[in-house]
């Protein structure tokens, strides 16, 4: 344990040390007493890490790491120490001046100058352990809600990770929320010291730790193990980094905690708790005048039409006007010059003002990068939902595994398997390689013995044969049945070495029979047994329905006298499917079980497939039907696990371009920042007036808030619009691609209301973060200043 | 006895220019009562408009106490300040400070709207308040239509708004032409004598000065009677502000 807290403290300062002097440096937090005691706590922090580091320093296997952790350590704290020596010797120390004693000396200061606080206590103390509580919760909560992991790895009791997760997370943020809430209501102002102290000193150790944990073995075997499933998690948050889980996750909780801080400071920045922001919207609605149908339609075409008509048509129709209304003016002038003078005056009071442009230009911007975030995720969830489509139609959602090859029992494990909820499907099915050979080519293939019966209720097999639902399919039948598959019939002379036989006879109790099996010598015109071929495969080995193709197996021969001979035998094409799979359509072949179980001898099956209602639960219905087998022997997996890699990588390549298009949005909210520091700027002289006739700070602060939201929220709705009527034209209209290149005939788009909603939201609360310290700088317009007149 | 309406006790306020200060107010001590309709005259640059706005909570002095009705105006916090100077104190500045969005009936109706009061019946004492002012037909006019004069009014009637106790005035009619400063003047008096407000105007106009009961004058950093003390020895304390 004194390890362990060791260890925490090396994180700690060691993060610290290498951050802190500069931040607070930047943020000129010069204070005497705040930086000693902060150095104070730091240079304990580091010789109690050093410590720790040379008790724990047995426990390590490797020497010389110790060294350098030491060493590193040590420059650390030395920084550390050095940093807040300097900055609380005051960052550029002044030479005091000698000065006379004033007029006022010995009167009492002004009150709310001498009551002012620089450090509140109880600010810092909501905030640290308001975000080390939140942290711990999560953790605690997760691990409390998931249950404890059971030897076999799946996970038996308690919650689904992702409902966990969601009822954890959401938990811990409300927990970060209230504190930041709470935190700011105490001292009444933003209070960065208290924040950035609490972050570095309460913050940070947790997910240092956890990283920390990662690198350090002991560290790993003594605590990782109890919180495996927290890693778990967080390698399924951070794309199986789980050090980015706990940051994604840390950086949630400051962000909860941040707009905590904002909300508990403008509900009580005036001294009262006051949220009505009934006269403050009234003002800053008339101050960015963002819902003007003008403003509000040019924004809708320019994100419809792309940027460039509608400017052209812009300059073109202002250009119109100008002149139409020169014109009017003039002949306005001949006739009477004052009438003229007027009317040019009244143009004059129309001309948009700067700021005014700049509303419409971030108004845009945001629009824009929450047009492309719709988009663009709408269109990656298109590609996931199709790929998805075509791996789990032609794959089953799950299958059940002995840990033997063969599964003999299969009929009493489907029987089993239909017992449990939300299983709609279960097939036994047999799979190996083999090579395919016709008479024109040959190639290698995954061969699958199955139950023409069942198969329908799990895979797309039949679909992808061009059969109906509900229907007879006669490949299937065929299949099932081989006296039914029609063998071609070739032109004679044609001498491609066909194959002319008549289907009607019933089938050759020698080809049944295993014992007697002489694949070379089957004859031609026999019945032959069906296979299903994918459509590129059959185009490579050019065959069509009815033709003969050989299926060869390395495995399962007769030993000839040179070692083993690979076991030929020959099938009829009854069917040839269209999964849309490259991959499936090129390397799949399937055969009936029986006919898979004597070539290969396998008794049974080699195991089920299942089909489940819900995809996104496979995970926790097949742990049901392990569960339901008694675990071992059976191993289950679902189609998550199956496909890992291909799913991992598209949805890193979501986040990936989540994250790009978040930056655009990040862009647009600098748009914001400018517009309304712009706007503050330009309406000092009126905050000055607000000020006097007796609108508080925390009114100041709600206005310039307000102004910066709603530009946020119309530009995007405004993007959520235009971004869903490109979904919807994609989808309606479709965008071709090449389907040799990329296999799908046209874009394909799957608006996640979710995601959208989210996408929204996070747009939104950008912006509303974007417009605080522009509204904190309008707060501080002293009234004085702004109304020295002139 | 009771409080004095108004107390300012040993006000102090310095600005800075080029780096040097300036202490413009070094001790002021001034007693209005309720219903005093007082000019405050002196030289430019004197402080005058510094008091007034140190009086009105606008800026705050280094050091002092100011007691409103007993009350220490410095001590409250920062919603209180705001809400002695929403509800109890009226500004009109020398320019008319109005703002460029709302119409002049909005303009009126501001005070009290920051004071979360109903709209519809804001908007119609607003209207009343132009009425009074001369300014109905104007109501629906942005300031930048409006004439300085009727601006300064807009300005008084916005000022009277949530009828407070003590209007403070900065120059009222320094940019306007004579005759449209006497309306203004005599406005004034008129606020003062039916409504019994209790006013401040901060004047170097002695003309008017004269007409108003009790006159002081800041000389020196200090308040003196302007009727006691000749206004010979009256030496700029600063550079023209």
């Amino acid at each position: 344990m004194l390890a362990l807290a060791g260890f925490g403290a090396v994180v700690w300062a060691f993060a610290a040390a290498g951050v802190l002097p500069v931040m607070l440096g930047e943020l000129g937090l010069g204070t005497v007493g705040f930086g000693t005691f902060l150095g104070a706590l730091g240079g304990a922090g580091s010789l109690l890490a050093v410590e720790q580091q040379r008790a724990a320093a047995s426990l390590l296997v490797n020497p010389e790491a110790v060294g350098s952790a030491r060493l590193a350590v040590a420059v650390g704290a030395a920084a550390w120490v050095a940093g807040w020596l300097a900055l609380s010797r005051g960052l550029t120390p002044r030479a005091a001046v000698a000065r006379a004693d004033s007029a006022a000396k010995g009167k009492p200061l002004f009150p709310r100058l001498a009551n002012s606080r620089d450090f509140h206590w109880g600010t810092l103390a909501a905030y640290g352990f308001g975000l080390f509580a939140a942290e711990v919760a999560f953790v605690l909560v997760y691990l409390l809600l998931v249950g404890k992991a059971s030897t076999g790895g799946a996970v038996t009791g308690g919650l689904a990770p992702v409902t966990a997760f969601v009822l954890a997370f959401g938990g811990s943020v409300g927990v970060a929320f209230g504190a930041g809430f709470l935190g700011a209501a105490n001292s009444r102002r933003l209070s960065v010291p208290e924040f950035t102290t609490a972050l570095l000193y309460f913050g940070l150790p947790v997910p240092a730790f956890l990283t920390a944990m990662h690198h350090v073995g002991w560290l790993m075997l003594n605590v990782g193990y109890k919180l495996r499933e927290v890693v778990y998690l967080s390698s399924l948050l951070g794309e199986s980094r789980p050090e980015l889980g706990y940051w994604l996750v840390f950086a949630g909780l400051v962000l909860a905690t941040f707009l905590g801080i904002n909300l508990g400071f403008v509900a009580t920045a005036s001294g009262r708790f006051d949220l009505r922001t009934s006269y403050e919207s009234f003002i800053a609605s008339r101050h960015v005048a963002v819902f003007r149908p003008r403003l509000v339609i040019g924004v809708f075409l320019v994100l419809i039409l792309g940027i460039v008509p509608p400017l052209i048509l812009l300059a073109i129709v202002s250009a119109a006007d100008a002149a139409v209304s020169r014109t009017r003016i003039k002949r306005l002038g001949l006739a009477d010059p004052l009438l003229a003078a007027e009317a040019l005056n009244e143009q004059r009071l129309a001309a948009q003002t700067p700021t005014a442009m700049m509303t419409a230009l971030s108004v845009g911007g945001v629009g824009v990068g929450v047009m492309a975030l719709v988009i663009v995720l709408s269109v990656m969830s298109g590609f996931e939902a199709d790929l998805q489509k075509k791996i789990l139609g032609t794959n089953s959602h799950g299958v059940v595994m002995k840990y033997t090859p063969e599964m003999p029992e299969y009929a009493e494990v489907v029987e089993k398997i239909h017992r449990v909820r939300g299983i709609t499907g279960a097939t036994p099915f047999i799979l190996n390689e083999v090579m395919v050979s016709s008479e024109g080519n040959i190639s290698g293939s995954m061969i699958k013995g199955v139950d023409p019966k069942t198969v329908g209720s799990v895979t797309d097999l039949p679909a992808s044969l061009g059969c109906e639902a509900g229907r007879p399919c006669q490949p299937m039948e065929a299949l099932e049945d081989p006296t039914k598959i029609r063998a071609r019939r070739l032109e004679p002379g044609v001498g491609e070495g066909a194959i002319d036989d008549t289907p009607a006879k019933p089938p050759s109790p020698l080809i049944r029979d295993p014992m007697v099996e002489l694949p070379a010598e089957a004859p031609d015109d026999s019945v032959l047994p069906g296979i299903v071929v994918g459509k590129e495969l059959a185009a490579s080995l050019r065959v069509v329905v009815g033709d003969r193709i050989n299926v060869v197996s390395p495995l399962g021969g007769e030993l000839g006298p040179n070692g083993p001979v690979p076991k030929s035998r020959p099938f009829r094409v009854a069917g040839v499917f269209y999964s849309g799979m490259y991959e499936y359509d090129s390397k799949f072949v399937y055969i009936h079980l029986r006919e898979a179980q004597t070539f290969f001898g396998i008794k049974g099956a080699s195991g089920v497939e299942v089909k489940v209602d819900d995809v996104d639960d496979a995970r926790g219905i097949m742990k049901r039907i392990y569960d339901a087998l008694d675990g071992y022997p059976y191993r289950t997996k679902d189609w998550g696990e199956m496909n890992r890699n291909l799913f991992a990588a598209l949805r890193l390549e979501k986040l990936v371009m989540a994250i790009i298009l978040t930056i655009i949005v990040i862009v647009a909210a600098g748009l914001i920042v400018a517009t309304v520091i712009m706007l503050v700027l330009e309406k000092r002289k009126e905050i000055a007036v607000l000020k006097a006739l007796g609108v508080p700070d925390g009114g100041i602060v709600k206005i310039f808030l307000s102004e910066g939201l709603q530009i946020g929220v119309v530009g995007s709705s405004l993007g959520l619009v235009s971004g869903l009527a490109w979904c919807l034209f994609i989808e309606k209209v479709g965008i071709k691609l090449d389907p040799q290149v990329y296999y799908i005939p046209a874009l394909p788009v799957r608006i996640v209301p979710l995601q959208t909603v989210l996408a929204v939201v996070i747009a939104i609360l950008v912006t509303f973060l974007a417009s605080v310290y522009p509204a904190l700088k309008a707060s501080q317009v002293e009234p004085v200043e702004g109304l020295k007149s002139e | 006895m009771t409080a004095p309406f108004l107390e300012v006790v040993d006000v102090y306020k310095s600005y800075f220019l080029n780096g040097k200060r300036i202490d413009v107010l070094r001790g002021v001590n001034v007693r209005i009562e309720q219903g005093e309709l007082v000019s405050l005259i002196g030289a430019s640059g004197s402080g005058k408009s510094t008091f007034l706005h140190v009086a009105g909570t606008l800026d705050a002095p280094a050091a002092g106490v100011m007691r409103f009705k007993g009350q220490s105006v410095f001590d409250l916090n920062d919603a209180q300040v705001a809400e002695f100077r929403n509800t109890k104190i009226g500004f009109v500045f020398q320019s008319h400070f109005l703002l460029p969005e709302f119409t002049a009936a909005e303009n009126v109706a501001m005070p009290a709207l920051i004071n979360r009061r109903e709209r519809r019946a804001t908007m119609t004492r607003a209207r009343e308040l132009l009425e009074r002012v001369g300014l109905l037909h104007r109501a629906e006019h942005k300031p930048g239509e409006l004439s300085g004069g009727e601006s300064q009014r807009v300005a008084l009637a916005r000022a009277l708004i949530m009828q407070p106790a003590l209007l403070l005035a900065d120059e009222p009619t320094g940019n306007l032409d004579p005759s449209t400063g006497e309306g203004i003047h005599a406005l004034l008096r008129e606020v003062n004598r039916e409504l019994g407000i209790t006013a401040v105007v901060v004047t170097h106009n002695e003309v008017l000065a004269r007409s108003l009961p009790r006159r002081l004058r800041l000389v020196g950093g200090q308040v003196v009677d302007a009727d006691a003390a000749p206004p010979a020895d009256a030496a700029p304390v600063g550079a023209p502000g």
